[in-house]
């Protein structure tokens, strides 16, 4: 046994290429899989730990539905039995020298030492003067503020200095530890209510409760109580789409890799096959040869899994600041922390690099155990599975698209099952590779015939000869060229279907303060709206609500500007929809239509400062600012049903034409920014949402490159498996006076072939995965529609990467021609 | 155990490779092998003398007709009793030698040894020294020359001490002077044993080293003479 085992393992040392080769192979894939959740455990870690750390030992906490609350309500706080302990919060986002939102806490260090005594502790804790003017200080210097460690560390700054921010410059008093990613400033809660000249205002009262029912009784009425265990929840819903999306990429680099795996394996079977005819010729056992390739696979299952799990964790510190950037433009500013390396990834890859490499290893283990030693005694034969056994698996792989598709049709039951049929989709068409081969040689043996004769039909008849190996390559490379065009199409999609949803619905001329740090002063607006030239002005709020426990936006605008300056987009009907909102109803985004199953007619409940309020619902937009979704009323409704004037941004619509116009927005402007109020022309806003928007796609980009280098890995494994192979056969092309460069170009069109196949093939599974994509997963993920757009980019990258890797892929295979060919021989080892 | 000194009994043994086809390797081959017997097949291309080998073997399986080693039927023995035969009661030569490429000279003889619970590293090497490689125990298949690789492969099939010796074309890739050493050896190995041995050729020299000559044609045992000489 043991001596079969070492006959096996001896030969990864001889074919040191071919080993390297698939140990990368299976590497990458593990390092797909490995770095993509480590980097989404990070971001969702660090999310958790946010939310954790501002909890402090709060149970409760408790704010108006909309906008703050008086300072007077803290009496009455203070006298409920329910309360044990209570600090008032004044919880905003400033914009920090370096263009940063943070989130800054204004705190009463007092009473707030029982929620978060870690923070307080900081500054009061202190045993030499020095500490000790630090509370002094935060407590009577106007613009004294605690930064966290990190955050401290990235701006390279200590107690005594100050950092400039838009609400004027602050002066750091002393550093805290903040174990999550979220950078904080903490702020004397009166001083923050100076700056954010919010005076006798508190945004919420974080609470410790004895008695939750008694309480919620008692505050039922103007108030939103949330529990901790609520606001995780909401929280947590926030992330949803983007945990889908993270864990459909994860599943994507998986399937290429566990694709990729056996593609290994079946080379090492092909490559093994004499020599276990050969030992089943003089007396070992099947059992034996299945344990010996099994040690083998396993080992390469081991030392990938290993390698890939250390390439996966530095992959990750890279794609976690992707995260931390697209949950920072779409959520709230989070810069994830790296989780600290730990040996589970080791056994996490070790344990994907095996398991991978038994399914992978599984049908090639199969295969050689019940070959009979006969048959591999005659040495490498053509690896032609005949036309039948084609035929019938691509019946097969019909029946497995059919349930790929059946389970499609039932997506709406749940997102996962979409992503089910989507992989089953995959593994069907992967089936019919065979058959598409079977079909397009003739074709292609006549058009490489036609580019280099009869050198390009004897490469493309190998292709074809060599389907064993050569099919699977062909599959795993048209998967991941199909990925990359239907990801592609999406985005394309997305990108055109966002540009029309801008150009019909933020069609204002210029727009004041978009960003969620600041808001727009009263004042400014009422001045605005007497300026002559100005046609309308849109005033926007925009608040988070719970709606049937699920976390959704409300938002305030002014209906009769709307209806005259913009063009929205409405599932049924048109500008008339606008009418009734103007007294008292409301419209909402296609998402909250189809996320909570309301029509136009239905009516919506939700909390307001006056108790609950059932609202009409008149209309339903399309909308791609949150998949959350919207209810848009009008802003005299909201005043009225919220008591909260905050606007936070206004969209002003000019009515002069020409030099006129262009002098009424820098005048607009310079009155915004006299006041510090950033300000956007559309042309600006627009590219703005495209920026956020790109960034919200890199990590897609990124995976989607990754599945190509996984997949070139499988061509050129099979490329190199060939090679290694036919070295007899190139032995007889050098009988018959073939020079090393005409063998390199049989190589080298052989490589290109497998590209072009795959891309053929990749046309159409691309476009219906594109299909599926959009059509399908998107609508059930984000709950809205994104309208086709067809691009030929898509196809023209994935045909350029097909033949840039194919030809990659054939470098080594050359290199090895160039270097062997004129010693090979018609000889067997 | 067989008394009637026969080790080898083949019965109307047909073998058809390609169903869709109506050609047949072997039709009705019966042939009878004593114990300790030299016998050489002989026959041109596709007449069935490998496959009849084979079938012998139990490498492969026979499409009509049945095989008996040593008195033992061997498609009742099963899968793992043919295994069993092959590790303990015949060895195989090959035309291509077919050594492990992996495996070094001493390692190729000693794998046989171990097939059968006894690694004895003195033996393989004894082995390897009966057939003049003493000094070559280390080296791979790819560093020994055709005669070398071929007397691994009767060292290999030797070392053992099987009944029955199965060799195909064993001097097919080999020059006439190397053939004719290689011959030598693995006759005069087999007599030393008292070992049977069946030997597939087309060398005509093969015809003097035999107690018994069958010649094919077609698939048939078409002539069957006790003589060193081929006359053929």
């Amino acid at each position: 046994m043991k001596i079969v085992i070492k006959a096996f393992l001896r030969y990864l040392l001889r074919r040191r290429s071919l080993s390297i080769l698939q140990l990368s192979g299976i590497a990458c894939g593990v390092a797909a899989v490995i770095g993509m959740a480590i980097s989404a455990r990070s971001a969702l870690y660090s999310f958790n730990e946010a939310i954790e750390f501002l909890r402090g030992k709060a149970t409760h906490h408790i704010e108006r539905p909309a906008g703050s609350m008086d300072e007077v309500t803290l009496m009455e706080i203070k006298d409920d039995p329910a309360v044990d302990f209570f600090s008032p919060v004044i919880d905003r986002r400033i914009r920090a020298g370096d263009g940063e939102v943070v989130r800054i806490l204004g705190i009463d260090p007092f009473l707030d030492s029982a929620i978060r005594p870690e923070i307080v502790r900081t500054i009061s804790k202190g045993q030499s003067p020095q500490e000790n003017n630090a509370l002094y200080d935060f407590l009577y210097e106007e613009n004294a503020v605690l930064i966290d460690n990190n955050m401290a560390g990235q701006l390279g700054i200590s107690s005594g200095n100050t950092i400039n921010t838009n609400k004027g410059a602050v002066k750091v008093v002393g550093t805290f530890s903040n174990p999550s990613g979220e950078p904080l400033i903490i702020m004397d809660i009166g001083n923050a209510q100076k700056i954010f000249e919010s005076t006798g205002k508190i945004d919420r009262i974080d609470l410790v409760l004895n008695d939750e029912t008694g309480f919620r009784n008692r505050w039922d009425k103007g108030f939103k109580i949330e529990s901790n265990k609520q606001r995780r929840e909401n929280l947590t819903a926030l992330l949803r789409a983007f945990k889908l999306n993270l864990q459909a990429l994860s599943l994507l680099a998986l399937f290429v890799g566990v694709f990729l795996i056996y593609n290994t394996a079946m080379f090492a079977v092909v490559s093994r096959r004499k020599d276990a005819g050969i030992m089943r010729g003089i007396g070992v056992r099947r059992s034996e040869v299945f344990f010996a390739f099994t040690t083998e696979i396993m080992l390469f299952g081991i030392a990938g899994g290993a390698i890939g799990s250390v390439f996966g964790y530095i992959l990750s510190r890279i794609l976690i600041d992707i995260l931390g950037n697209t949950i920072s433009d779409l959520y709230f500013f989070l810069r994830p922390i790296p989780l600290p390396w730990s040996w589970w990834n080791l056994i996490a890859g070790i344990a994907l690099g095996c398991g991978a490499s038994l399914l992978g290893g599984i049908t090639p283990m199969i295969d050689l155990v019940k070959t009979e030693p006969v048959s591999a005694l005659r040495g490498r034969i053509y690896q032609r599975t005949s036309k039948n056994t084609v035929k019938r698996l691509s019946v097969f792989g019909l029946m497995i698209i059919s349930i790929g598709v059946f389970f499609l049709i039932f997506t709406s039951a749940h997102v996962y099952i979409g992503f089910a049929g989507t992989f089953i989709f995959l593994i069907g068409i992967s089936l019919t590779t065979g058959l598409v081969l079977m079909g397009s040689i003739p074709l292609l043996r006549r058009f490489f015939s036609y580019l280099s004769g009869t050198i390009g039909k004897i490469a493309i008849s190998n292709i074809w000869l060599n389907t064993n190996r050569t099919s699977i390559a062909v599959a795993a490379f048209m998967i991941a060229l199909s990925m990359a065009i239907g990801l592609s199409s999406l985005i394309h999609s997305f990108r055109h279907s966002l540009i029309w949803w801008m150009n019909s619905q933020l069609r204002g001329d210029i727009y004041i303060s978009t960003r969620s740090d600041v808001d727009v002063p009263l004042e400014l607006y009422e001045e605005l709206k007497n300026m002559p030239g100005i046609g309308g002005i849109d005033v926007y709020r925009n608040i988070q609500i719970t709606f049937r426990d699920k976390p959704v936006h409300l938002t305030a605008i002014d209906s009769s500007v709307l209806q005259r300056y913009t063009n929205f987009s409405w599932l049924k009907g048109g500008s008339e929809n606008w009418d009734p909102v103007k007294k008292g109803s409301v419209i909402i985004s296609e998402s909250f239509s189809r996320r909570f199953r309301i029509k136009e007619g239905d009516k919506v409940s939700i909390e307001s400062a006056k108790g609950i309020v059932s609202l009409p619902v008149t209309g339903i937009f399309h909308d791609y600012s949150t998949e959350h979704g919207v209810i848009m009323m009008d802003r005299s409704t909201y005043i009225d049903l919220f008591n909260d004037r905050t606007i936070n941004s206004l969209g002003i619509f000019i009515d002069v034409k020409g030099e006129q116009r262009q002098k009424i927005i820098e005048e607009v402007e310079n009155m915004a920014h006299a006041r510090g109020l950033p300000t956007s022309r559309q042309r600006q806003f627009h590219d703005r949402i495209l920026a956020v928007f790109d960034n919200t796609f890199a990590i897609t980009r990124s995976m989607r490159t990754l599945a190509i280098i996984v997949a070139f890995f499988g061509i050129a494994g099979a490329l190199m498996t060939l090679f290694v192979e036919r070295q007899q056969e190139f032995g007889i092309y050098r009988a018959l006076g073939f020079s090393t460069k005409q063998v390199a170009v049989i190589t080298l069109l052989e490589g290109i072939g497998m590209g072009l196949i795959s891309f053929l093939m990749s046309i159409f599974t691309g476009s219906a995965i594109a299909y599926i994509l959009i059509k399908v997963i998107n609508l059930e993920s984000f709950n809205w529609t994104i309208f086709f757009y067809f691009s030929l980019n898509p196809y023209i990258t994935a045909f350029t990467t097909a033949i840039l890797a194919s030809i990659g892929a054939s470098l080594y295979p050359l290199w090895k021609v160039y270097r062997l060919y004129p010693q090979m021989q018609i000889r067997e080892e | 155990m067989n008394t009637s000194g026969l080790i080898i009994k083949t019965s109307d043994l047909w073998k058809k490779y390609n169903i869709d086809e109506d050609g047949f390797a072997l039709r009705g081959v019966n042939l009878e092998v004593k114990s300790g017997e030299i016998l050489a097949i002989f026959g041109k291309s596709g007449s069935g003398k490998t496959t009849l080998l084979n079938l012998i073997a139990g490498l492969d399986k026979p499409t009509k007709g049945k095989i008996e080693i040593d008195g033992n039927d061997i498609e009742a023995i099963g899968e793992r009793g043919r295994t069993e035969l092959r590790r303990k009661k015949i060895g195989f030569v090959f035309q291509f030698f077919n050594l492990l490429p992996t495996l070094t000279a001493l390692e190729n003889v000693l794998f046989s040894l171990e097939l059968i619970g006894n690694p004895d590293v003195k033996l393989a090497l004894d082995a390897l020294s009966s057939v003049g490689l003493s000094n070559k125990e280390n080296r791979y298949p790819f560093e020994l020359s055709g005669g070398e690789q071929q007397r691994v492969a009767i060292a290999r099939a030797i070392v053992k001490k099987p009944s029955i010796i199965l060799a195909d074309e064993p001097t097919g890739n080999l020059d006439t002077a190397t053939g004719e050493q290689v011959l030598n050896l693995l006759v005069s190995q087999c007599i030393q044993s008292g070992a049977t041995l069946i030997m597939v050729s087309h060398a005509m020299n093969t015809c003097s080293f035999a107690t018994r000559i069958i010649n094919m044609v077609d698939g048939l045992l078409v002539e069957d003479r006790s003589s060193g000489d081929c006359g053929l």
